[in-house]
């Protein structure tokens, strides 16, 4: 141990696509917290679509993690989902949630932590009260639907107009679910400021 | 962890993971485009059966994954009545029960460890588009054994709380579940840089 001195590690110029070891956990941590949310204290209410805390994750995966990252999440969580892990909420899992009348809420939770992300963090800059709001909103509530009800309509050939009513009656839990997303994403940017991790060319 | 697989002999759970996946989307795409009448009502619920009934998994099983369906059942078919004639409605929801049960069939046989590897053969198509399978099963694998750990995390935060007699909130349970689960990622992603992945 003659060199005491710690060479200060060169930036390397990561690609845009690439995905390095802390998003990795980050990415399946996140899948993993939205199964878990499915868990307990899970309280399916009557109707097709159980109404749980998953879908709080989902809308979190995407104002915590941003974009990519959050969508990826959902996308590691559905191919878990697709191979058979009982990790929907109600333990439920494996093709056949993929070929049910809900499978397009499924399809919506990528798109809409997409969404989410892009809104929440925008330009990378800091989080800010109505930034994340719009973007929960529209990611969380508005895209997930948009994409939920034409499959319903699609898988059990009804006409869109009553199943967008029916769909309506998620409406008011998932209002819920996105004021407690908006709430706990702005405390987690005081409490664990880590968690929103901009890279350096982000700042930039 | 839990899985859906029920473990058996038959030649369903023997058959190799990708071809049985590909066998079993025909069938459900081929129940999934019947049209809404008496008649493919009958050959949806006929092809169930037989498909449960060939693979020896056997009706028992059949039955329990049809009262797992009740609700989606009884939601289906009730707002169809509503808006659809006696006929399509039948139709519509035997079509859907049979399309969910006939898919169930890939993870009632298949373990999910052939499965995964099934689908990693499966994306080495892909790598052609600068895909990695390697990276996708390490993240695939880090969630698997993610899941139970913070199902843990979870029951400790619960436990903290009620022993500082706190009121049970979602809030008051997901920011700190959300903190030692964020932490849970960091220590995971120190631990993947020490061993090498960048």
């Amino acid at each position: 141990m003659t060199d005491q001195t710690v060479q200060p590690t060169p930036v390397k110029p990561v690609s845009r696509w690439h995905i390095d070891a802390t998003d990795i956990a980050r990415i399946a941590v996140f899948a993993a917290i939205t199964a878990v949310l499915g868990l307990p204290g899970a309280f399916p209410v009557f109707g097709s679509v159980p109404i749980t805390a998953q879908t709080l994750g989902v809308m979190l995966a995407g104002a915590v993690l941003g974009a990519w990252r959050g969508a990826l999440s959902m996308v590691v969580l559905l191919v878990l989902v697709a191979l058979g892990l009982p990790l929907l909420a109600g333990g439920h899992g494996g093709l056949s949630v993929f070929v049910g009348p809900t499978a397009g809420y499924l399809f919506g939770w990528i798109v809409g932590t997409f969404v989410i992300g892009a809104i929440v963090h925008a330009g990378g800059r800091t989080l800010t009260w109505p930034r994340t709001i719009v973007g929960v909103l529209v990611g969380g509530i508005l895209v997930v639907y948009a994409i939920g009800i034409p499959v319903t309509a699609l898988v059990l050939r009804l006409p869109i107009g009553p199943t967008a009513l029916q769909a309506t009656v998620f409406l008011p839990f998932d209002l819920i679910k996105a004021a407690i997303t908006v709430v706990v994403t702005m405390t987690l940017v005081r409490a664990y400021p880590r968690a929103f991790r901009m890279r350096p060319r982000d700042r930039a | 962890m839990l899985t859906l697989y029920r473990p058996g002999t038959g030649w369903l759970h023997r058959a190799p993971a990708g071809p049985k996946v590909f066998g079993l989307l025909l069938i459900v795409l081929a129940v999934s485009i019947l049209p809404s009448t008496w008649l493919s009502a009958a050959i949806g619920a006929a092809g169930a059966v037989v498909c449960y009934l060939v693979s020896r998994i056997g009706m028992v099983e059949l039955g329990r994954q049809i009262v797992s369906l009740r609700w989606i059942v009884v939601v289906t078919f009730g707002f169809q009545v509503i808006f659809l004639p006696m006929e399509s409605a039948v139709a519509n929801t035997t079509r859907v029960v049979a399309a969910i049960v006939v898919a169930a069939l890939l993870v009632l046989t298949t373990r999910v460890g052939d499965l995964l590897d099934a689908f990693e053969r499966g994306l080495g198509v892909f790598s052609r588009f600068g895909l990695d399978p390697e990276r996708v099963a390490l993240v695939l694998a880090v969630a698997i054994t993610t899941v139970p750990v913070l199902a843990r995390l979870a029951v400790g935060v619960r436990e903290a709380q009620r022993a500082r007699g706190a009121r049970l909130g979602v809030r008051s349970f997901v920011i700190p579940f959300l903190v030692v689960s964020l932490k849970h990622a960091d220590d995971l992603g120190d631990a993947l840089t020490a061993r090498g992945v960048v």
